[in-house]
């Protein structure tokens, strides 16, 4: 609801740039918004609890139907590229927890540092300068509905999967090395060195198994920042999401797709965080729901 | 372990903790949210279905699509009437009959485009905004402009040269000061199959006029009385009284002529397009694309060549022009100044565009002080040096305007008035020494939503430094400024635009009482409102042309806002992408897509 503390006339942005006074007002009537906040809040809501998320005041679509075309396209993206930091982050992890001051450490921890501190318009950007542009390995092209063209959709989806990665990986392989050296000098683990069983096998049955805790919960944050955050990758490869129609409904004071988006948003959040905690439940029996 | 790893350890310490406090508030939120938030997820999955429905797919022509009645084949492209110098195509001249408007100048692109036109292909269009909506008589900005163009039609449009000429009008003219005509072609047809009618036409100017749809033209077409059907298909406008500017404002893109059956059938036309143009609408992605398909039976036989259009959306510019650059779209719009140089080198790309339109400014608020004061306000005029403006803000792809704002080849552009505002810093600072004004310090607001106002705002307020000028710069989204500029809280703000329509009038918006930057900034000068309203209802060339030097030696003097640079503006396109000419008219440029073929 913040958004209507925004100055800025929705009414305006659809008038348009030179549009008089009068014109605005009309429109204002026309949208509905000079109506009592409180009137317009129920109205929606009302629709809501009914199942109509409304229609943009801008162009008119109806929201949900905009939502359930995107939603996928940001599930996709957002899923694929937690996968990919897990894939890339938490072997890195333990790599450099098992050699930690070593000079795999070094390199490992360095790489994170730089991916960390790269913001993702840098990263996109250079990734489609190199692969669109100089090498022109991966089309650039607008985007295609995996039904229509697999093969197309997929390498589309490659660079923005990369870039979401690549911050996402690091912040992984971080947690999972601090996690992995805490984990490394309790008990069990010497009492199971102690057995005698191997190395590799100490590592990942007893100490990665109980170092994987705070990642999973990492996991449900990183998902969660994911759904709204790819403003700027999306914007840069042309990927339909979620958060470039929340940002253009943020430009244009479109408060229905804007009310309706973050609310789609904050049940995703909820609904993941809830699975991280099931998570830990398989991970970790003590932390079981009793 | 070394203090990095407890300073880790107490990380992960801190995560677990967070868990399970969350975890208590989940299971509250849970039961409290959960019904509400499933009903509006499910809600949201529930209509999967496009919700730009191809709704304008004209019905497939059961016979041979039979010749247009009437449409006149024209004879070969010799220079009309029309084509002469640009002052014959400004501002009609009160010709008692109709003014011969050659709608063989559009239908005669092949000289233009050297070579002969291949038919066929797909354009495939980066577009820099995702168009908001189609409404055909609201304007939402150029992006949709440009998609509204290729679906409707006009009564006038440009040509590659940038004059006027007829598009649904075979003839147009001024049948008296106060009456101007306009002939229609006989056997144009809307997307659906039916004819264009003079009723649509009526129709169309009535949606515009009516208070109701908020039309951007409305205030432009004020002196317009009545909208009449004539004898011999013509529609005749009659105006309250006269105004030169009429035939531009029915050329300008927010003039489209709609359906009357077809939007009375209630169809949203936020949503979807039905026109007479070049192009049928097929469907829009929202932010992935607008298909356009060929109308097969468009009231110029030969046109369109492409086969379709498809615009992308990519608000990005880096990833615009390296979509250009890598091949995967054909035709880019708003070329980055950044990348201008890297496409003028290029050995594959074309870059078209002009330096006539696109200008940049600096208002005053007038009843705020200190700028209230003509002293301060010229100030500011004298203390910047606009070609190093032009450098830093644009890397030279601009130009500065030191004279009057009116460019060369427009009528009532002076050249006495060239250099006037060349940077003079210590001018400046005596001016606002005498104003009591030393080391003046003020707040100037801009926006950060669009560089091609920022970047000089930037550029402005390190350049006034030396006027003695300590300028502090404030930047606004877009709306929020919009609405801060509406309010009149900052003296002083730096926009930028480009002129409604490539004649002088464009600046009554500007400097006279009743236009609407000048409402803005709270001016108004009795000597200019009645030099506008003269040059307005003048329709001799040559008297306008005083007229309009007079204005800017006054705008000169009292200086309502102090204009900055010029910029370059154009559109990208592959080599092999031929017929398309930038025209030098502001937003009707991409009425040139319909003359552009693929050489491949």
């Amino acid at each position: 609801m913040l958004i209507r503390l925004v100055p800025g006339d929705p009414a305006r942005a659809v008038v348009g740039e030179t549009a008089s006074e009068e014109q605005v007002a009309i429109m204002r009537q026309r949208l509905g918004i000079d109506r009592p906040f409180h009137e317009q809040y129920f109205t929606w809501m009302g629709g809501v609890l009914r199942g109509d998320l409304g229609k943009s005041i801008i162009n008119s679509d109806p929201i949900g139907s905009q939502i359930a075309l995107r939603i996928g396209n940001t599930f996709e993206l957002t899923i694929l590229s937690t996968l990919t930091a897990l894939l890339i982050g938490i072997p890195l992890g333990v790599v450099a927890a098992v050699k930690a001051n070593r000079a795999p450490d070094f390199v490992v921890s360095t790489l994170a540092m730089v991916g960390l501190s790269m913001p993702g318009f840098v990263v996109g950007t250079v990734l489609l300068l190199v692969f669109g542009l100089m090498l022109r390995w991966l089309p650039q092209q607008q985007y295609v509905p995996f039904l229509s063209n697999p093969r197309q959709h997929v390498e589309l989806l490659i660079l923005p999967v990369l870039t979401l990665a690549a911050s996402t990986s690091a912040v992984m392989m971080r947690m999972t090395r601090a996690s992995m050296l805490e984990v490394v000098r309790q008990d069990y683990v010497r009492t199971a060195r102690a057995k005698g069983l191997q190395n590799g096998i100490v590592l990942m049955r007893h100490a990665l198994r109980n170092a994987l805790n705070p990642v999973v919960s990492l996991i449900g944050l990183e998902l969660a920042v994911l759904l709204g955050g790819t403003v700027i990758v999306e914007t840069i490869f042309g990927w339909p999401g979620l958060s470039s129609l929340l940002l253009a409904g943020v430009r244009s004071r479109d408060y229905p797709t804007v009310q309706a988006v973050v609310l789609v948003i904050a049940v995703l959040t909820i609904l993941i965080n809830l699975a991280v905690d099931l998570v830990y439940g398989l991970l970790d029996p003590r932390i079981r729901y009793s | 372990m070394n203090k990095d790893n407890a300073s880790n350890r107490s990380g992960s310490v801190h995560m677990l903790t967070s868990a399970v406090s969350r975890r208590s508030f989940l299971r509250r939120a849970g039961l409290l949210g959960g019904t509400t938030a499933m009903t509006a997820l499910l809600a949201a999955c529930q209509q999967p279905q496009a919700p730009a429905k191809p709704a304008a797919e004209a019905p497939k022509p059961t016979t041979a699509p039979a010749a247009p009645a009437v449409v006149p084949t024209p004879p070969p492209a010799k220079p009309t009437e029309a084509a002469k110098p640009a002052e014959a195509a400004k501002p009609a001249a009160p010709a008692p009959t109709t003014a011969a408007a050659a709608p063989t100048a559009a239908a005669k692109p092949a000289a233009a485009a050297g070579g002969t036109p291949k038919k066929g292909g797909v354009l495939k269009y980066g577009l820099s905004t995702d168009p908001s909506n189609f409404e055909p008589h609201v304007s939402t900005g150029a992006a949709s402009g440009a998609v509204k163009l290729m679906v409707y039609s006009t009564l006038l449009t440009y040509n590659a040269k940038g004059e006027l000429i007829g598009n649904l009008a075979e003839s147009f003219g001024w049948l008296d000061n106060k009456t101007f005509e306009v002939k229609l072609r006989k056997g144009v047809l809307f997307h659906d199959g039916s004819e264009l009618t003079q009723s649509d036409v009526v129709f169309t100017f009535n949606r515009i006029l009516d208070k109701a749809t908020a039309a951007t033209n409305a205030p432009r077409l004020a002196d317009v009385d009545v909208v009449e059907a004539g004898d011999n298909n013509a529609i005749r406008f009659k105006l309250k009284q006269s105004n030169a500017t009429l035939p531009l404002v029915l050329a300008d893109n927010s003039s489209m002529i709609v359906s009357e059956k077809w939007i009375k059938s209630g169809v949203d036309p936020k949503a979807t397009m039905m026109g007479t143009g070049p192009f049928k609408f097929v469907e829009r992605q929202p932010g992935v694309a607008v298909v356009l398909q060929k109308f097969d039976r468009y009231f110029i036989p030969e046109l369109p060549y492409l086969d379709g259009i498809t615009f992308q959306p990519m608000p990005d510019d880096n990833a615009r022009v390296t979509a250009l650059r890598s091949g995967s779209v054909d035709f880019i719009d708003y070329v980055p100044y950044t990348q201008m140089d890297v496409i003028q080198k290029s050995n594959d790309l074309v870059f078209k565009a002009d330096t006539s339109l696109g200008f940049g400014w600096l208002a005053f608020v007038h009843d705020a002080a200190p700028v209230s004061d003509v002293r301060v306000r010229q100030a500011f005029a004298l203390g910047m040096d606009r070609d190093k403006m032009a450098e830093v803000a644009f890397s030279g792809h601009g130009s500065a305007i030191t004279g009057g704002i009116i460019p060369e080849g427009w009528v009532g552009y002076t050249k006495d008035l060239e250099g006037m505002f060349k940077p003079d810093y210590e001018k400046a600072k005596s001016l606002l020494k005498q104003a009591g004004q030393e080391n003046l310090k003020i707040d100037i607001l801009s926006t950060s939503t669009y560089t091609v106002i920022s970047r000089p705002a930037e550029a402005a307020q390190a350049q006034l430094k030396q006027a003695g000028i300590d300028g502090n710069l404030v930047m606004q989204e877009w709306l929020t400024f919009r609405q801060t500029v509406q309010a009149g809280t900052f003296p002083v703000h730096v926009w930028g635009s480009a002129p409604s329509f490539n004649d002088p009038d464009f600046l009554s918006e500007y400097v006279t009482s009743n236009g609407f930057f000048a409402k803005q900034i709270k001016f108004k000068d009795d000597t200019l409102d009645k030099l506008f309203l003269e040059g307005r209802q003048t329709v001799d060339v040559a008297k306008r042309n005083q007229i309009y030097q007079d204005a800017q030696k006054r705008i000169a003097e009292v200086v309502p806002w102090v204009y900055l640079i010029r910029r370059e503006q154009g559109e990208a396109m592959q080599k092999f992408v031929k017929g398309y000419e930038h025209i030098a008219a502001g937003a009707w440029t991409q009425i040139m897509l319909r003359e552009t073929w693929l050489d491949k």
